[in-house]
This record gives C-alpha cells, sequence and structure tokens, in this order.
C-alpha cells in the first residue's frame, strides 16, 4: 500500500496533528484488513513549559529538534511519528501487542533521558506517555484520544512514567481516582453497604480461669452472595474514605451487641476494632457516643482494640480521642502488639488496659524456645504496667499450655472457639455455661 | 463474672431487648424487600401480602403512592398498585421510614416533627426532578429528605431535656445548629442520624450527607451528590416554611447562600419555586 502525501512539521519534519490522524485512520484500515494490532503512545515531555517560560522560546524550539532528531535516529522508521502540540508526539507502531508496547514505552523514555545542554544549564528530560492499543470500535480520533487520556494519568501519577490505557484511574463514586481492579471493589463494597452485606463474627477470648473475658468482633464483608476479603477491600475502603464508614458500622453494631448480651443476662465485653482513619479525625468521639447513645449501652461493656498501623504517628488529635474514650469508661487494646509499627515507647503513650501479642508470636510455639522467652518477657511487662496481656491465634493445646506457663492472663483463638454469628455466640455461651 | 442465665430464656431475652432498646435494628420486612430486589423477577403478589399483615405500613404506602408528587393522585387503591407505582427502590425506602417512625412514642412534638419530615422529603423528591443538572435521583432525594434529622428523634427520646436544646438551635442565628447540641451533648443529632443511616444500609452519599447537613459548605469529602442533595432539602424546608408559615428555625439565613450557589437558583428562580411548589407542600400525607 502507498501512502499518501501527509502535512509535515516544519520544526520536525514528523507529521502535523492532521496528518497524524490521517495515517492513524490508514493504519486502522490496515490493522482491520490483516486483524494485526497496532499501537499509538501519546508521549509528552515533562516540564517543558517551565523551560520555554525559564529559557525563552528559542531554547524550548532547540529542545524540541534535538529530542526528534533524537526519537528520528533511534527508532528508525519503526514508527509514524507525529507532533501533535507543542511538547506532544504520538507514535503508531503497526504489529505492536501489549507487551512490546510497554517495551516501546520505556524505550523511548530511555532515548529523550540522556541531558540536554542548554546553554550551560544540564537538564535531563522525560516524558508522560499513554499507551493505547487499537480495539475494534475504534477509529483514528477514539485510539488517539485513548492514549491522550492515559497520557494525562502518567502525568497526573508525576510524569516520567507510561500509563496504559484503561488501567489509568478514573473517578470512582465517591470521586475519588481509582484504577480499574479498584473501581470494581469499590462497587462491590457499595453493594454490600446497601444490602445488608456486612457482619460482625465474635470470637470469644478466655481467662485462665475459664472466664470469658471479652468477645472480639470481626468484620465479615460479601456482596451478592460473594465473600470479599479483608485483603481486598480494606485498601479500597481506605483509599475511598468507606473505611470510616465501615469503623462506624461496626461501632453502632457492636454496641448493639453489647446490650443484647447484657440483656440475655450474659453482659460481656465486645471488642471492636478502629481504625486509624476514624482516630484520627478530630470528630471521633462524637462517632462513639452517638453509637453508645443508639445502642444504649454501658461503656463499661465496650472495648476498643487500636489497630497496630496508628502507631506510625500518635498525634494530639490521636491522644485526645483514646483520652476520651477512657473517660467514658471504655477500654483500650493494643492489638497486633510486637510486630510492625507498635513499640515498648507506645506503652507509655497510649492509655491502654490490654496488650495483645500478634499472632505470629505463637503460631511458632512450643518448639521455638525464643519466641517463648518473648512471650514470658511481654507478659511480664504487661503485669509490671498493670495490663491484661492476651495472646491470639492459640490453635493447639500445646500451644495453650506454652502460653499458660508463659504468663498471659488470656488466649484467643481457634482451639477455644472459631469467630462466629451472633445466634452462635449464644448457643456457644449457653452450652459452656451448661458444661 | 454474671454470665449464666437461663438458656431457656434466651429467645424471650433477646426479644425484648429489642422492644427496649428502641432504636431498631432494620426491620426484617427491608430485607424481604431487599431479597425480592436482587431477583431477576420479584415477587410482587408476596410482598404485597407481607407489607399488608401491617395496616400502618399499607395505609402509608398507599397515602405515598397517591401524593402529587408521584403524580397518580388518588388512583392507587392497594399496597400491590402502590409497589408497582412506586417501585421496589422508593417502597424499600418509604417503608424505612415509615418503620422508623412508628418505633418512637406518639407525643405531639415528635408527630409534628415527622409531619414536617414528610412533607420535606416530598418537596425534596420534586425538587430533584424539578430542577435541572443536580443529578440527584429523585427517591434518594425522598430519603435524604427523611432521614435527615432522624438523629433528633432518638436525642429527644434519649434525654429529657433535648426539646429545649434544640428550640435554642433552632433559634441561634451565627453559630451552627450543631455547636449549639453540643453546648449540651458530647454528640450531635448530624452524627447520631449518619451512624442510623449506616445501620439501615441507605447509601454512603445519603449517610455523608445526614453528617454534613448543617456545615454551609459541607465539610470533609467534597462529594458533589451529597452537597448537592443538602442544598436539595435545605430549599425544600425553606419552602415548606413558607407555605405553612411555621418558620421556627433561622437554618435559611446560614444556609440561603450556599443552597442558591450549589443548586444554581436566584432569587427570581426561587420565587417562581413558591408557586410551583405549592400544592405538594400543602398536601397532607
Amino acid at each position: 500500500m502507498k501512502y499518501l502525501i501527509y502535512q509535515l512539521d516544519p520544526t520536525t519534519g514528523f507529521l502535523d496533528r492532521n496528518g497524524c490522524l490521517h495515517m492513524a485512520t490508514e493504519l486502522i484500515a490496515r490493522s482491520r484488513e490483516t486483524g494485526r494490532p497496532l499501537a499509538a503512545l501519546w508521549l509528552d515531555l515533562d516540564r517543558f513549559k517551565q523551560i520555554n517560560e525559564s529559557f525563552g522560546y528559542l531554547v524550548g524550539d532547540n529542545v524540541i529538534a534535538l529530542i526528534s532528531q533524537r526519537l528520528k535516529e533511534k527508532l528508525n522508521n519503526r514508527a509514524e511519528i507525529g507532533r501533535v502540540g507543542a511538547d506532544e508526539f504520538v507514535c503508531l507502531v503497526p504489529n505492536l501487542d501489549l507487551g512490546q508496547s510497554e517495551q516501546m514505552a520505556l524505550e523511548l523514555m530511555r532515548i529523550i533521558e540522556p541531558e540536554l545542554d542548554l546553554g550551560g544549564v544540564r537538564i535531563r528530560p522525560t516524558a508522560s506517555i499513554g499507551i493505547a492499543l487499537f480495539e475494534p470500535d475504534d477509529d483514528a480520533f477514539g485510539l488517539l484520544e485513548r492514549a491522550d487520556r492515559a497520557k494525562i494519568a502518567a502525568k497526573k501519577q508525576g510524569g516520567n512514567r507510561f500509563v496504559v490505557s484503561g488501567t489509568e484511574p478514573v473517578p470512582g463514586r465517591l470521586g475519588i481516582m481509582l484504577v480499574r481492579e479498584e473501581l470494581e471493589v469499590e462497587h462491590q463494597l457499595h453493594t454490600a453497604l446497601e444490602n445488608g452485606g456486612l457482619q460482625l463474627h465474635y470470637q470469644p477470648i478466655i481467662a485462665m480461669n475459664g472466664e470469658i473475658q471479652a468477645v472480639e468482633a470481626l468484620m465479615r464483608c460479601t456482596a451478592k452472595g460473594e465473600s470479599i476479603s479483608p485483603a481486598k477491600f480494606i485498601p479500597v475502603a481506605e483509599k475511598t474514605g468507606l473505611i470510616v464508614r465501615l469503623g462506624e458500622w461496626s461501632l453502632l453494631q457492636g454496641a448493639r451487641h453489647a446490650r443484647h448480651m447484657s440483656d440475655a443476662g450474659m453482659p460481656t465485653k465486645t471488642a471492636i476494632n478502629v481504625s486509624r482513619s476514624q482516630l484520627v479525625d478530630p470528630k471521633f468521639s462524637q462517632a462513639l457516643n452517638a453509637a453508645l447513645i443508639c445502642a444504649n449501652v454501658s461503656p463499661a461493656l465496650i472495648e476498643l482494640e487500636l489497630t497496630e498501623s496508628l502507631f506510625m504517628d500518635i498525634s494530639d488529635t490521636v491522644q485526645n480521642n483514646l483520652r476520651a474514650a477512657r473517660e467514658l469508661g471504655i477500654c483500650l487494646a493494643i492489638d497486633d502488639f510486637g510486630t510492625g509499627y507498635s513499640c515498648l515507647a507506645n506503652l507509655k503513650d497510649i492509655p491502654a488496659t490490654k496488650l495483645k501479642l500478634d499472632r505470629a508470636f505463637v503460631t511458632v510455639l512450643p518448639h521455638d524456645r525464643r519466641a517463648m522467652a518473648v512471650v514470658k518477657a511481654m507478659a511480664q511487662l504487661g503485669k509490671e504496667l498493670g495490663m491484661t496481656v492476651v495472646a491470639e491465634g492459640a490453635e493447639t493445646q500445646a500451644q495453650v499450655d506454652a502460653l499458660i506457663e508463659a504468663g498471659v492472663d488470656c488466649i484467643q483463638g481457634y482451639f477455644y472457639a472459631k469467630p462466629m454469628d451472633d445466634i452462635r455466640l449464644l448457643s456457644w455461651f449457653k452450652e459452656r455455661n451448661q458444661s | 463474672m454474671n454470665s449464666v442465665a437461663d438458656s431457656s430464656r434466651i429467645p424471650e431475652l433477646l426479644e425484648s431487648t429489642l422492644r427496649d432498646i428502641g432504636i431498631p435494628p432494620r426491620p426484617v420486612i427491608l430485607d424481604r424487600i431487599s431479597a425480592e430486589m436482587r431477583k431477576e423477577d420479584p415477587n410482587f403478589k408476596q410482598l404485597a401480602l407481607v407489607i399488608g399483615s401491617d395496616v400502618g405500613l399499607a395505609a402509608g404506602l398507599i397515602s405515598l403512592a397517591n401524593s402529587p408528587y408521584f403524580g397518580f393522585r388518588g388512583r392507587v387503591r392497594s399496597v400491590n398498585e402502590a409497589l408497582m407505582m412506586l417501585g421496589l427502590n422508593v417502597t424499600s425506602r418509604a417503608i424505612a421510614g415509615l418503620v422508623f417512625r412508628q418505633t418512637f412514642p406518639v407525643t405531639p412534638l415528635l408527630i409534628r416533627f415527622w409531619d414536617s419530615s414528610a412533607s420535606i422529603a416530598r418537596l425534596s423528591g420534586w425538587l430533584a426532578q424539578h430542577l435541572k443538572n443536580t443529578n440527584i435521583r429523585a427517591e434518594d432525594a425522598y430519603t435524604f429528605g427523611l432521614f435527615r434529622d432522624c438523629g433528633i428523634a432518638v436525642l429527644i427520646k434519649r434525654y429529657a431535656e433535648y426539646p429545649a436544646i434544640l428550640k435554642k438551635a433552632n433559634e441561634e442565628s451565627q453559630l451552627p445548629f450543631t455547636a449549639v447540641e453540643e453546648t449540651a451533648y458530647p454528640t450531635n443529632h448530624a452524627v447520631v442520624g449518619c451512624l442510623l443511616a449506616q445501620g439501615w444500609w441507605l447509601p454512603e452519599e445519603i449517610c455523608l450527607a445526614i453528617r454534613h447537613h448543617h456545615e454551609y459548605p459541607p465539610s470533609g469529602q467534597q462529594n458533589a451528590a451529597a452537597r448537592n442533595m443538602i442544598a436539595i432539602a435545605q430549599v425544600a424546608e425553606h419552602l415548606f416554611q413558607q407555605h405553612t408559615g411555621l418558620c421556627e428555625t433561622r437554618e435559611w439565613e446560614k444556609a440561603s447562600k450556599f443552597c442558591l450557589d450549589q443548586l444554581g437558583l436566584d432569587p427570581e428562580s426561587l420565587f417562581q419555586l413558591y408557586e410551583s411548589s405549592a400544592e405538594i407542600a400543602t398536601t397532607e400525607e
């Protein structure tokens, strides 16, 4: 097939904007005929505006000329190149699949990155690149537009990178930018939130004398009959702000549960997990009080479990919120203690009454003597501080024996009970009381 | 620890607990409607039977379907027809509102409160249809109007002296409404209402709007849907007060600029709304 004569850009010798559209139309027609792929890579130089403003337009034009020279030499007719804006180029490349397009985007970034000398000042040019692969519905305009949008996404992520069309973030339902998989999870979360897809399950925490010291409320999330794992929905919930709703929903449901248990003649503390996002809000205490008012429950029956990520930075706001909870008579527990960000220094800053040792220490018992020594030391430390020490994740008799020997106060784990819904929890209590 | 209970009494105890708490968990009937809505071919007859077994609900639903806001005045005679007319979505939300109301004692203050909530909800639904570019579904505006102030009912029930604080908050011309509540309580009706709405599985946009509905402009997430709902309901309240002469609040003085800007209204178009909303505003449910 013979190319028509297209109009060229005088500075670079590449196709101009119109020429580029025509070329795309022609290549698309060929792709349709042959069934071979076609890629459009939209390249936008980062910070070009600043270069123009700082050094003047002549220098700017010079930069464009130098970079287009590099592109011409290195690509060596492998792509049809167009200049579609002051600092924007489009490469149309037939027979390029997704993997090869990504390789080419990296190659383009390498081609333009060598330093340029602008009259004594050296700069290292970088670019944002958007990749779109021809799809059956595309016309030339549609294909280029998708590449452009992907390029804008690359720019928004800070530049010096490429983004493939279809994976660029778009605003989710609450206006937060999300990528495709995140959008799907966000949709599932909203479906769960509007159709009763959240549920609390409760796992008993057993004291050494056999009493039930508390139950920990754990969230389950299902949408359209499918359960969604926390590893999947928590990051999206954090990004979209829905984490606060999940947390507050737990507060209210957990508080109601505590009231139900108490009215059923089995007053038991319900331990509710609160996230960092809730506690960094100066108005956390209002939500906590609202939950207590709605459930009409005594604060003494509520315990808040503080997740480990809280300890990245314990601000005044967090301290105030925790103090306010303590003043209400609510107990605080430090969860997953001994790993990640939680450290001994936190023990003096947080008015907690309970220390929950991370399951990582428990699962290696009883054989790991070093872990045993650490658990013993932490149990001793907890006692000195007047805190209740709980070990999580106990599954075997041998682990329980080791934990008793180490001196912990309470044990939580499958060995005693799995997390259960409220109805099964009631019958579990019932059976236990009978025996 | 006193955890030994007579096991045979557990169901009975639970039953009475649900009654005592007063702030109900979402009623089973709503779960049955949700379950039906998820089916490809919902069984309207079965649902009509379930709803019809509660006379109060049935009557409330029929009168809602006959309100001028839905434009089919006087034609709906049965629960089944009401269901067909309103659709499952609106039915589910309307029943939520009705059940919620039923759980509170009948006092003159609360009756007035529920009646004005119902009118504001209807007007909000009408405004969502009537105004251009709000991008709010009428059923969402309606639901928001219905639940916007549900926290007030809870606080009235919980605190004997709350009505006095409510009066003070209504008369306050400078401070935000919720700030007046916070001088007396560790929370406010917007936060309480938001938590309740979450527990009743309302959409996140509505929950956010409930939480921030006394902030002009609303803080927190810049959610366009929530902002529009807040503005619509506030205009609806203003229209209601204009038509009924029941103007006990100074909220419009604080909110009007935000609301008119948000909805792209000018004094002239607001004046036109006074006229066109007359019928909706003064209808009794």
